[in-house]
């Protein structure tokens, strides 16, 4: 820390935690309240806690940083959360590093739609986000081409076999539980929907746009005005399809995911999103989206360290780094924001015995994403610290707004 | 437990009382919010609602919570004046605590949108009434006074 001592320590502490996975002990679990805490959580990557454990599902630092991640019992150097003195800490080798608080769980939570279905399976929520995640099925898996990075359809059939979780939402759920969850003063600040790309309809992904729009609409109907603060987190649509969705939902801003800045290994392991679209299409596509809903209301995801997947990815941190933040540059220069989460070798997913980079790496990395807004003069108000809370540049934006 | 005395915790409660926050950015130019809301919770942490997520104030507490910076408080009636010195220590954006705010925050007035609620720890507290200041310079600095004031 003493070397980057520009660089928020909450958001080392998360890059570092997330990379190295975490454990609870026993004291630490005996602190999670299920009547205040969220311990079931609907996710589209990752997982959902598995057998139904009482785990929590994450953590708040002090400054109101999340971190988004997963207790891993397979992690080789994981921190502990314990109790100490009354509080909840991260360990490091039996040294108290931060104090850390469980995510509440919202007031809709333990409710149900009219058709029973539990309203914590229709939307999750994170610190500030209401997460609808209407379709846990990715189709780029149907001809075995999954990023290999995701665990998307492993975790989802876990849910439906262990939770009875359905793949897909009904609109009416949706809409039944955004009314529900408004009813919470203060509660969210955003509306974000994700899911599995569709790759069906006349055009690619048509099937998928058309399933947006019905969702926007139904959680859409629950506010006063057409717009309302949302977002997606989708495949790369056509321009049409892009003026689609905006003209016919409530839709502000738009995320597509270029998930690795380099065409080379986009196509190793994207390799179903650069047979169907391709790494310059994807990337086209996103840039033009732009076009409709403005600089910085676009953003691109990247699973930060995964160009070190070996064996095509880059052996030498500096030239990942290098190649990373060029790309970003790029998308920046045309009104892109590039945001970062941390790589975590997950289990299910193809990359599970992998190792990602070090620490220095992604304190560099979340620098340098954010330093590019800070040239570009881009504001990532969309999937900030606590719009989204899954990426440490954008955590570090919040030092510099105005 | 709290540096903060019975007085200073009623007069932070005081809504009548006179409050202001100072703080400063990565160059360490000062910025100061003159807010009457500021108050006290149950553990004598200072709590101060920030309204607007991208002020300067807001980012300068950001940057004092993550860099561990001071900030200050001037607290005054009347004749009396405090100053408290202290720590954010915690950023509050969502959670029963926001929650309670957040609607104390709509009841002052509808318009208002809670951005966060900071809790700072106080670290030091100076009486800042000119009689104190005035004496304590006495005491330490017998040399620095006019003539004339102590003429027979
Ligand atoms: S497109 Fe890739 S990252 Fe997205 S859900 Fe499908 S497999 Fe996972």
């Amino acid at each position: 820390m003493d070397k980057y001592n520009d660089v928020s320590p909450f958001v080392i502490i998360k890059s570092d935690v997330t990379r190295r996975s975490f454990i609870y002990t026993d004291r630490a679990l005996g602190a999670l309240d299920k009547s205040k805490h969220q311990y079931q959580q609907r996710v589209l990557i990752g997982s959902n806690g598995g057998e139904n454990a009482a785990v929590p599902v994450s953590l708040l630092l002090r400054d109101g940083t999340s971190i988004i991640g997963m207790p891993s019992k397979t992690a080789k150097n994981p921190y502990v959360v314990d109790q100490i003195d009354g509080k909840l800490v991260l360990t490091d080798q039996g040294e108290i590093v931060e104090e850390v608080h469980y995510w509440y769980k919202p007031d809709y939570y333990d409710k149900f739609t009219s058709s029973g279905t539990p309203m914590w399976q229709v939307a999750s929520s994170r610190p500030q986000r209401l997460d609808i995640d209407p379709n846990s099925h990715c189709h780029f898996w149907n001809k075995g081409n999954g990023c290999k990075f995701c665990n998307i359809n492993a975790n989802s059939a876990q849910s439906e076999k262990e939770c009875n979780m359905s793949k897909q939402l009904t609109a009416q759920d949706v809409y039944e539980t955004v009314k529900e969850a408004l009813k919470q003063p203060g509660a969210f600040t955003n509306l974000k929907m994700s899911s599995g790309s569709i790759l069906s309809g006349a055009e690619i992904f048509d099937d998928e746009v058309d399933m947006y729009i019905e969702m926007l609409q139904a959680a859409g109907d629950n506010f006063k005005d057409k717009k309302f603060p949302s977002t997606i987190v989708a495949s790369a649509f056509s321009e049409k399809q892009l003026a689609k969705l905006y003209e016919n939902t409530g839709l502000m801003t738009y995320t597509s995911d270029i998930e690795i800045p380099n065409e080379a290994l986009f196509a190793w392991i994207c390799k179903g999103k650069h047979e169907e679209v391709g790494y310059a299409e994807w990337k086209r596509r996103i840039i033009r989206a732009v076009d409709i809903f403005g600089a910085g209301n676009v953003s691109s995801g990247i699973v930060g360290g995964c160009e070190m997947a070996q064996p095509h990815g880059f052996t030498n941190e500096d030239d990942a780094l290098k190649a990373v933040l060029e790309e970003a540059e790029d998308f920046a220069s045309q009104g892109v924001s590039i945001v970062h989460c941390v790589w975590v070798p997950m289990h299910g997913s193809a990359f599970h015995n992998q190792q990602n980079p070090s620490l220095e790496y992604y304190v560099r990395l979340a620098k340098g994403l954010s330093d590019l807004r800070k040239k570009y003069l881009l504001n990532v108000d969309m999937d900030n610290y606590r719009k989204c809370g899954n990426h440490p540049d954008s955590d570090l934006d919040r030092g510099n707004l105005e | 437990m709290s540096i903060l005395n019975d007085r200073i915790q009623a007069l932070l409660q005081d809504p009548e009382a006179a409050k202001v926050l100072a703080t400063v950015d990565n160059q360490g130019i000062p910025h100061i919010v003159s807010d009457n809301t500021i108050t006290v919770n149950d553990e004598g942490q200072i709590i101060y609602l920030e309204l607007i997520e991208t002020s300067r104030n807001s980012v300068n507490l950001v940057n004092s919570i993550w860099f561990k910076r001071k900030v200050a408080i001037h607290l005054s009636k009347g004749e009396e004046s405090y100053q408290i010195k202290g720590y954010p220590a915690y950023s509050v954006i969502c959670g029963p605590v926001f929650e309670h705010y957040y609607k104390l925050s709509l009841e002052r007035n509808p318009e208002f949108d809670l951005s966060t609620v900071w809790i700072i720890e106080p670290d030091e507290i100076t009486d800042d009434t000119y009689a104190a200041r005035k004496n304590k310079e006495r005491e330490k600095h017998p040399l620095i006074t006019h003539l004339d004031r102590l003429a027979k």
